[in-house]
This record gives C-alpha cells, sequence and structure tokens, in this order.
C-alpha cells in the first residue's frame, strides 16, 4: 500500500467509468423500449414505455439453443487444454530430452499464427474429414490455438516449484506420475486457473471458426447468432442489443459469484 | 495437385476424421434418409419459402429441410459447402453468372429430364426470365421469387410536405434535392456501407446515358467501353449527385442490408432510395404501416440527350431454384420444384410484395398485398426493352469485390474517373 | 515407483510421451494446415474444383496488389495504434486498481465489464451506438458533427483503435494489476522517506518493476492487433473502400468473397511470416528471450 493516493491514475479511471459507463447504459436501456421508440427518440433519454419483449422475442429465436452449443463447445475446449497441456507444461519444465525442448520452441512460435492465416486449409481438412457443420470440428481447432498460450501460462506456473521438492519426491521413490500428480498439480492450482479462464473466454467468444466451419442453425454459437442478427435485422437495435445482454449473462453470473477466481486467473495469464 | 499436397491433406483429414469418430460429442446433422435441405438466402421473403415448404411437407415422405443463411454471408456460404458433403440438395441463386462456375465443375442437375417428364416445370415461366438460368444450352434453374427491377422509392409525406411531386426526369430529382436538403433532410438514403446499393446509381445513369451496349460490350471483354465518352458523362453525373449531397454525408456508415437505409426513409428522415423491388416486402417487414400507405414509386428518371431508352430497367431477372446432382431424391426436387408455378406460390409471393414470372401470373395480381405495386411493376418489366442484370451478377464471382470497392472509392472522392475507368477495365471478363 | 535413486541426476523425470498428446494435436491442427497454407499459395483453387499449382503467380499477383500493400500498412499502422493508447490506459488503470483506495472494489467491477463481451459483441454494440442517424451522434450532433465516422479513413482508424482500447484495456489493466501488486511495497518507503512524490514513484519504481509486465503485455496487444478481424468485419467491412482493410480482412475477402483460395493463402503466409518477425523483434528488443532463457528449468 502507498502512502498517498495516486491521482494521476484515478483520474483516468474516472474517464474510463464515463467511457465504459455510456455504452453500457446505452445497451441496457436500448433493450428495455420498443423499436419505434428507439428510432424515434434515440438512445439516451429515458424510454417513454418500458418493455421486456426484446428478450422474450429473442429467447423465442432460438436464443436458448445458440446457448447450448457455446457451452458445449466451451466445455470440450477447456476438458481438452486440460487434459493434454499439464503433461506438457510437466515434460517442458522437467523433461531432459531434446525433443521436449523443440516441443517448446514450436509452441512459442505457435503463439504468432494467427487462427485467421490458417482457416482456409482448416476449412479443406475439417470439410474433408467430413467435420464441417459439426460442433467438434469448432471444438478442436479452437481448443489448439489456446494451446501456446496456455502452454506458456502454465509451463511460468509450474517452474515456480522449487527444485527441493522434486528432490524430496524423488527421495521417496516417486514416479514421474505420483510426482506430477502429488506435487506438480496442486502446487500449480494458480496456473490452471488460469488456463481454464483463458480457454473458456476464448471458446466462449470466438468467432472465426464457427463462422467457417458451421451453417446450421443446430450448431450455431452466440457470438455467430450476433453476428447474424446483426447483418440482417442490424436496424432493430433494442432487439440485438437485448441478444448481447443475454450473450453475457452466463458470464456476467461467473464473474459476480467467483469474480476472484476469475480476476486473478486473467491476472495470471500475464505472468511475471 | 501434387503428390504432397495430397498426402498431407489425406493423413491429415484422415486423423481428423478418427478424432471425430472417438469424440462423441458435436451435433449430429440430420443429413439421413428422407429429407431434402434447400439453401435460401435470408431476408424478408423467406416466409414465402417457409409455406412453400411446409405445403410441400404435408404430403411429400421426403421432408423438406429450409436453411436461410443470411445475405450478407449467403454467397460465400454456397460457395464453401456446395462441393462438400454438407452441400445443400435445392439452392437459390441469380442464374446466369452465379451458377455458371457450378455448372463447369460438373456439380448441377440439367433440369431436361424433370421439363421432359412435366413439360410445366418450363412452359410455366416467362421464357425471357427462365433462359437467364440456361448455361450451355441446359436449363438448370427454376424461377423462385419475383422480378426484381430496380426502382426509385419515396416517402410519400416527406415530398408532399415539401412541396415536391416524383421527379420524371433527372434534372427533376436533381432539383428535388436540393429543395429537400435546405430542408434538413436527406433527399437520398443510400446504404453506402453495403457497397452494392450504390452500385444500383451507376447501372441507372450508364444505361440512360450510353445505352445497354455500353456494359455487354464492357462484360464481353472491350475494354476500351469504359473509357468511352459515355462512360465518362454516367461517371460525372454519379459524382455531381453525390458531391451535392444528395446522399447525405454518413452513407458510408449506413447500410440497407441491416435495415439502416430503409428506416430513414420509412421515418421520414430521407426522401428516396434506389433499391430493388424486394423493397417493399423489406417495409412490409419492418414497417407495415408505411409501406402500405406512406410508400411511393416510379422508374428511374429520363435523362435528356441519352442513348438509353427512358424504360430500359436494371435489376435481377428473377432467383432461381437449382438442384445439385448428387441429391439422393431428385424425384422429391423435381415435386419441390413444381410448387413454385402453383397457384398457392404465385399468391404468396404477390402478398409480399414480390412478382412471380410465371405466366398466370397477370391472372392474381388482384391479390396481391398491394395490387397496384404489381401492375406497375408487371407493366414495366413487360414494356421494358432491356432488363440490364446487376453488374456484379453480369461480371464473373471475382469482379464482384474490387468492383464494390472502386464504386465506393470513386463516390467517395478517393480516386478520379480515371482511376475509376482503369479499375473497371481491370476486372476479370469471363 | 521401485527406483529409489540417491542424487539428484537420478531424480525420475517426465520422458517425452508426456508431451506427446499435446504436440501431436497441436502439429495436426495449427502446424499442418499452416504447411497447406504454403502449398496452397502456390495453387490456383475456387473452392470447388481440386487445387492445381499455378506456380508464382499468387505471388506475383500479390506483389503488384496495390491493396496488399496498403492492408500490411494498415495492419501495422493498427497495431501501433493499438499498443500506444492501450498501455497507458491500461497501466494506468491497473496500477490503480492495484492500490486500496475504498472505491475501488465497487468501481472495478464496474471497469473489468467490457472483459465479459466478445469482439462480436463489441462491434455489435458499437455499431449500434456510433450509428450516425440512431446511435449517440444524432443526438450529440455538437460533439459528433454529421456523426459519418466511419467514412473516412481517419474516422474508420479512430474508431477501430478506441473500440480496441474499450475492449482490450480490462484485461491489459488486470496484467498490470496483478504485476503491481507483486511489487514489493518497501520500495515505496524507501522512496516516501526520500520525499518523492506520486508521480515520482510511479515512473522512477513503478514502471521499472513492471518492466517485465509490460512487455507481456505489449506482445499479447501485438498479436491482437495483428489479427485484427471481428472489428474490421463488423465495423468498416474494411471500408472506406479498402482504407481499413487490414491483413486479416483481405484475405478473408479474396478467399471467401472472391473464391481465390490461392490468393488468400499467400496473404496468409505474410500475415505469419509479419506476425513472427514483429513478435520476434519485440522479444528480441525487449529481452524478453533472455528472460525466459534463465527461467529454462533444464
Amino acid at each position: 500500500m502507498r502512502g498517498r493516493p495516486n491521482y494521476l491514475a484515478g483520474f483516468g479511471s474516472l474517464i474510463w467509468l464515463l467511457l465504459v459507463g455510456l455504452p453500457l447504459y446505452v445497451l441496457l436501456l436500448a433493450t428495455l423500449r420498443t423499436r419505434a421508440d428507439y428510432s424515434t427518440e434515440g438512445p439516451l433519454g429515458l424510454p417513454a414505455q418500458w418493455t421486456l419483449r426484446n428478450y422474450l422475442t429473442d429467447l423465442s429465436n432460438g436464443f436458448g439453443r445458440d446457448f447450448l452449443n457455446t457451452l458445449t463447445v466451451t466445455a470440450s475446449v477447456v476438458a481438452i487444454v486440460l487434459l493434454v497441456v499439464p503433461p506438457l507444461a510437466y515434460a517442458i519444465v522437467r523433461a531432459r530430452g531434446r525433443a521436449t525442448g523443440w516441443v517448446f520452441r514450436l509452441f512459442l512460435l505457435g503463439l504468432a499464427i494467427p487462427a485467421q492465416a490458417v482457416i482456409v486449409p482448416m476449412f479443406y481438412l475439417i470439410s474433408k474429414a467430413g467435420l464441417y457443420d459439426h460442433l467438434i470440428g469448432v471444438i478442436l481447432p479452437t481448443a489448439a490455438f489456446c494451446l501456446p498460450v496456455c502452454t506458456l501460462v502454465l509451463t511460468g506456473a509450474m517452474r515456480d516449484i522449487s527444485p527441493e521438492l522434486y528432490e524430496a519426491m524423488a527421495m521417496d521413490g516417486a514416479s514421474p506420475g505420483r510426482v506430477f500428480r502429488q506435487l506438480v498439480l496442486p502446487l500449480s492450482k494458480g496456473g490452471l486457473s488460469s488456463i481454464v479462464v483463458f480457454a473458456a473466454l476464448q471458446a466462449w467468444n470466438g468467432f472465426l471458426f464457427p463462422l467457417i466451419l458451421t451453417q446450421s442453425d443446430s450448431t450455431k454459437v452466440i457470438t455467430l447468432g450476433l453476428y447474424e442478427f446483426q447483418t440482417e435485422h442490424g436496424a432493430d437495435v433494442p432487439g440485438l442489443l437485448s441478444a448481447v445482454v443475454l450473450s453475457m449473462l452466463p458470464i456476467l453470473v461467473v464473474y459476480l459469484f467467483a469474480r476472484r477466481a476469475l480476476v486473478q486467473g486473467l491476472m495470471g495469464v500475464g505472468g511475471k | 495437385m501434387g503428390s504432397r499436397f495430397a498426402a498431407i491433406a489425406a493423413a491429415s483429414a484422415l486423423v481428423l476424421g478418427m478424432t471425430a469418430a472417438c469424440g462423441s460429442g458435436g451435433a449430429s446433422s440430420d443429413a439421413g434418409s428422407g429429407t431434402i435441405h434447400v439453401m435460401v438466402y435470408g431476408d424478408a421473403t423467406n416466409k414465402v419459402e417457409k409455406q412453400i415448404a411446409e405445403t410441400f411437407n404435408k404430403t411429400s415422405k421426403v421432408k423438406v429441410v429450409l436453411d436461410t443463411v443470411p445475405g450478407a454471408d449467403y454467397q460465400q456460404k454456397l460457395q464453401t459447402v456446395i462441393n462438400t458433403p454438407h452441400a445443400p440438395d435445392v439452392f437459390f441463386n441469380w442464374g446466369g453468372g452465379s451458377i455458371k462456375p457450378f455448372v463447369k465443375a460438373g456439380l448441377l442437375l440439367p433440369l431436361d429430364g424433370f421439363i421432359a417428364k412435366d413439360p410445366g416445370l418450363k412452359s410455366n415461366f416467362l421464357p425471357s426470365v427462365f433462359n437467364s438460368a440456361v448455361v450451355d444450352g441446359k436449363p438448370y434453374g427454376v424461377p423462385m421469387r419475383g422480378t426484381q427491377p430496380v426502382l426509385l422509392f419515396h416517402n410519400k409525406k416527406v415530398l408532399a410536405d415539401a412541396g415536391l411531386t416524383p421527379p420524371r426526369t433527372w434534372d427533376e430529382l436533381v432539383a428535388a434535392t436540393r429543395a429537400l436538403k435546405a430542408k434538413g433532410i436527406t433527399p437520398i438514403a443510400l446504404g453506402g456501407g453495403d457497397q452494392w446499393p450504390t452500385l444500383m446509381w451507376f447501372e441507372y445513369l450508364y444505361d440512360r446515358i450510353g445505352g445497354p451496349g455500353l456494359l455487354q460490350r464492357a462484360v464481353g471483354g472491350d475494354r476500351e467501353a469504359w473509357a468511352s465518352e459515355d462512360s465518362r458523362k454516367a461517371l460525372a453525373a454519379v459524382k455531381d449527385l453525390a458531391d451535392s449531397g444528395a446522399f447525405g454525408r454518413s452513407f458510408d456508415s449506413v447500410k440497407f442490408t441491416d435495415g439502416g437505409s430503409p428506416a430513414l426513409v420509412a421515418k421520414g428522415r430521407a426522401a428516396f432510395e434506389l433499391m430493388g423491388s424486394w423493397y417493399y416486402s423489406t417495409q412490409q417487414d419492418a414497417n407495415p404501416d408505411f409501406a402500405e400507405s406512406g410508400l411511393g414509386y416510379t422508374g428511374f428518371p429520363t435523362l435528356n440527350g441519352g442513348k438509353g431508352d427512358p424504360a430500359d430497367v436494371v435489376g435481377n431477372t428473377n432467383n432461381f431454384y437449382s438442384v445439385l446432382k448428387k441429391t439422393k431424391h431428385p424425384e422429391a426436387a423435381a415435386a419441390f420444384l413444381k410448387l413454385m408455378y402453383s397457384e398457392e406460390f404465385v399468391k404468396a409471393q404477390l402478398a409480399v410484395g414480390n412478382l412471380p414470372t410465371t405466366v398466370h401470373t397477370v391472372d392474381f395480381l388482384d391479390t396481391a398485398a398491394s395490387p397496384a405495386y404489381s401492375k406497375y411493376q408487371y407493366e414495366l418489366v413487360k414494356a421494358a426493352p432491356s432488363f440490364q442484370l446487376s453488374w456484379d451478377q453480369a461480371y464473373p464471382q471475382s469482379a464482384s469485390t474490387p468492383m464494390r470497392t472502386a464504386i465506393q472509392q470513386y463516390v467517395d472522392g478517393k480516386i478520379d474517373a480515371d482511376a475509376f475507368i482503369k479499375a473497371m477495365q481491370a476486372l476479370p471478363t469471363s | 515407483m521401485t527406483r529409489a535413486p540417491k542424487s539428484a541426476a537420478g531424480v525420475a523425470r517426465p520422458g517425452f510421451a508426456w508431451a506427446a498428446p499435446a504436440a501431436v494435436f497441436f502439429l495436426l491442427f495449427a502446424m499442418a494446415p499452416l504447411v497447406l497454407v504454403a502449398v496452397l499459395s502456390f495453387a490456383n483453387w475456387d473452392g470447388i474444383t481440386e487445387p492445381h499449382f499455378n506456380g508464382l503467380d499468387n505471388w506475383v499477383a500479390l506483389i503488384h496488389d496495390p491493396v496488399m500493400s496498403q492492408s500490411v500498412w494498415t495492419t501495422l499502422l493498427l497495431t501501433a495504434l493499438g499498443v500506444l493508447t492501450q498501455t497507458p490506459v491500461s497501466l494506468l488503470l491497473g496500477v490503480w486498481a492495484a492500490g486500496h483506495q475504498r472505491n475501488r472494489a465497487v468501481l472495478s467491477a464496474v471497469y473489468f465489464v467490457p472483459l465479459l463481451l466478445s469482439a462480436t459483441a463489441v462491434s455489435v454494440v458499437w455499431r449500434a451506438v456510433l450509428d450516425p442517424n440512431f446511435g449517440v451522434p444524432a443526438q450529440l450532433t455538437w460533439l459528433f458533427g454529421d456523426g459519418n465516422l466511419l467514412g473516412s479513413r481517419s474516422g474508420a482508424l479512430a474508431v477501430l483503435t478506441f473500440v480496441g482500447v474499450w475492449q482490450f484495456t480490462p484485461l491489459h489493466a488486470l496484467i498490470y494489476q496483478g504485476g503491481a501488486r507483486a511489487i514489493p511495497q518497501v520500495l515505496y518507503q524507501a522512496a516516501a522517506v526520500d520525499g518523492a512524490g506520486t508521480v515520482r514513484q510511479f515512473i522512477h519504481i513503478t514502471l521499472p518493476q513492471l518492466r517485465n509486465t509490460v512487455i507481456t503485455s505489449m506482445v499479447l496487444m501485438v498479436v491482437g492487433g495483428l489479427t485484427t478481424f471481428d472489428t474490421v468485419l463488423i465495423l468498416t467491412q474494411g471500408g472506406p473502400g479498402t482504407d481499413t482493410t487490414v491483413s486479416a480482412f483481405y484475405m478473408y475477402q479474396k478467399g471467401f468473397k472472391s473464391y481465390d483460395f490461392g490468393a488468400a493463402s499467400a496473404i496468409a503466409l505474410v500475415l505469419v511470416v509479419v506476425a513472427t518477425l514483429v513478435s520476434l523483434a519485440v522479444v528480441k528488443f525487449s529481452g524478453y528471450d533472455r528472460m525466459r532463457g534463465t527461467a529454462e528449468g533444464l
């Protein structure tokens, strides 16, 4: 704690409050107006007539289905990441082989590969493999593009485990598997929660892969639903913005109940 | 393709396929037997397509599944799926240039067989329209919406309040834009963000000034057509209009596809909008009261001294359903196509303001949502000596993006006439 | 489990098998497509028929394509603008949030709301808010004039940059908050004893201590900036004209709008090379690689 309040940063934070607050104010109020009200009264004043109709319309237009699809994608991506990244990070930190070093460099290189760059062959591969328009066809590439950052974050966390602890375990004759379960995993909880948060946000907010790799209503995710709503009925601002609010509700719930974990997780993405 | 490419692709695809087999998750698609997928351009007319599909499904064992793709992404999605296992059985298109690549790739089913069994699939449609989906002498599409001439729409009340009447000549239009601007109203709503609505102004001015032959020559590969005197005159007319503020100042931030520019006209913030005849169903969907009583329409104004006939129209002749060769249910597809000349279909299209192109349409004009509007369109198209296909449909698909970009840059004043002509000359012609 | 090594050298270490699943997965879904991109960039492919090689045609066309070079510059410009605007804002915000002012907890809950929105949602919201006819500019004409924010190059770039700040600042502020919390308080106490004010403390203690955090955050910003796509697609469509056509969007246009997947692959490869070079430059310039190197636990 510093002795004096930081006026400079405090001033900046006030401006930020305005910048964040204004669109949020417009966002929330617009969803509670009728369409006619929005186009005649404009976004800034209070609605002449309050309504929840926009939300009800969105919910009856397949938002629930989009939500379930997004949930499936997010849960699967997180599961894949949790399955493959911790063993990899453990190997990177502790293995001696040259091969593991190369794998680490491969992932560092992977940091610079934008998902957009591979979308053309990805489409080719996914459609050849018969995965086009299946959620699994979105899940696999999304998970793959989470790996570099997740690996980096978790590797950073595992490096903080002191060598003495490893040696102590080794004295007991522990196998790598046991070391992993009893030492590495419990001591890298922070890193693990960081990669869960990161992967979940990536999957929840993913747009490009669903845009290119899916097509039907039955595989539509929330971001795609928003985009389609915008391109087709963008002038129905109240309806559109209600969909935005609905799309952020689940994360908002997580944010309210697990704010600490979420924030700590995201702080962890930056490493030290 | 080289063996290395094939090997990498095959190996990766194989592993991917195996992963998919192992992974139990994912949505299962209903590609099983007993359905045909019909892919359509998503917009206000979809309610007709839904109704026809329901009618079909009442009696047919093979059910139609309608896949609507939002308009802005329709062509992209179609192109990406058409040669995959997820291709639809029947799909919406613009005929002509839009299906040529698919025909060349051997993906489409020539409809001769269907027509041999039911000659009505051809004889019930206006020949000029039916022929725009004939490629290399074979029919590949059946008209499935209405004909879409581009008209100049206006807000009756706004014009009346300004003491104006719908303009019949270009000079009257220019005078009207000045008067409206002076009153603080955007004279012409333009969805410049979509780029293709701007193109419509070019299409009409080129036709009125240079006649329909100019573009025919350009599409045919005569690059000099773009550099001709008439081309420069048309460009100057577009530029003068834009520079005078007739489109307002913020048209680059406005779109038609998301309902932005139609809202401007419906709310009386703008007076005119140049748009395809689907504009009526757009307004009917979003602003029903306005569509019924406030929406006026005329043909594009005449222009003194131009080579084009004042009765010429530009637009799309119709949209078409084409059938993929690999469909498992060709009989069902044929039966579905037959509905496109049914009485129910004609009435449903007329009810949303579209003008179907069957030979019987004229008998039902009185059942239209706005009989006057349907009759007006019908007479306009019937009397038109030339029906110029939209430039972006007349040119190959790959020309579309550079064409629209050049259009927008020219109207914005980013490039001059010479640069615009150069850009158009660089477009691929088939 | 049966081994009981006596020295550290004998500690049981994980073998390559531990890294294999992730490596295979990544090779398949990121590296194999990357190789295919390289191969496709020498081919002609319309997405319907089978691809066939056309040598250097795509590359020659790309070199002579003014839109391509413009798109690279636009991408770099937007990235630079992003880093230059997001860094100070998120640094100040993060450092402030790391403090213990009374109102901090409540306010910071509001501050981080943009974090909960996807890029798609952010773009959709801002497009509606900034609509010249039905959005905020129509009501605040003293501030926005005719409201044609997306009608000029500078306007459209400014909107994209601003939306970037709005969207990414919370994440980077959190990263800085984490970094600032880790700075030992002793340093500030010592400085206070020497009579250093808040600003001097910030410049002489906070900034140097946050050096590595700044670099991490900047690398993330650079990679994010180079791959801007959702916001361009939804807010500007690359327009007006080609003024905001960033490379990623141009690639999407070439591939999925003009169906020239060969040309699209060539652009994609340029994108990868530029992204790699810029990341390497940032890493080299900042000494990030040495930092990683010393941490190498081998």
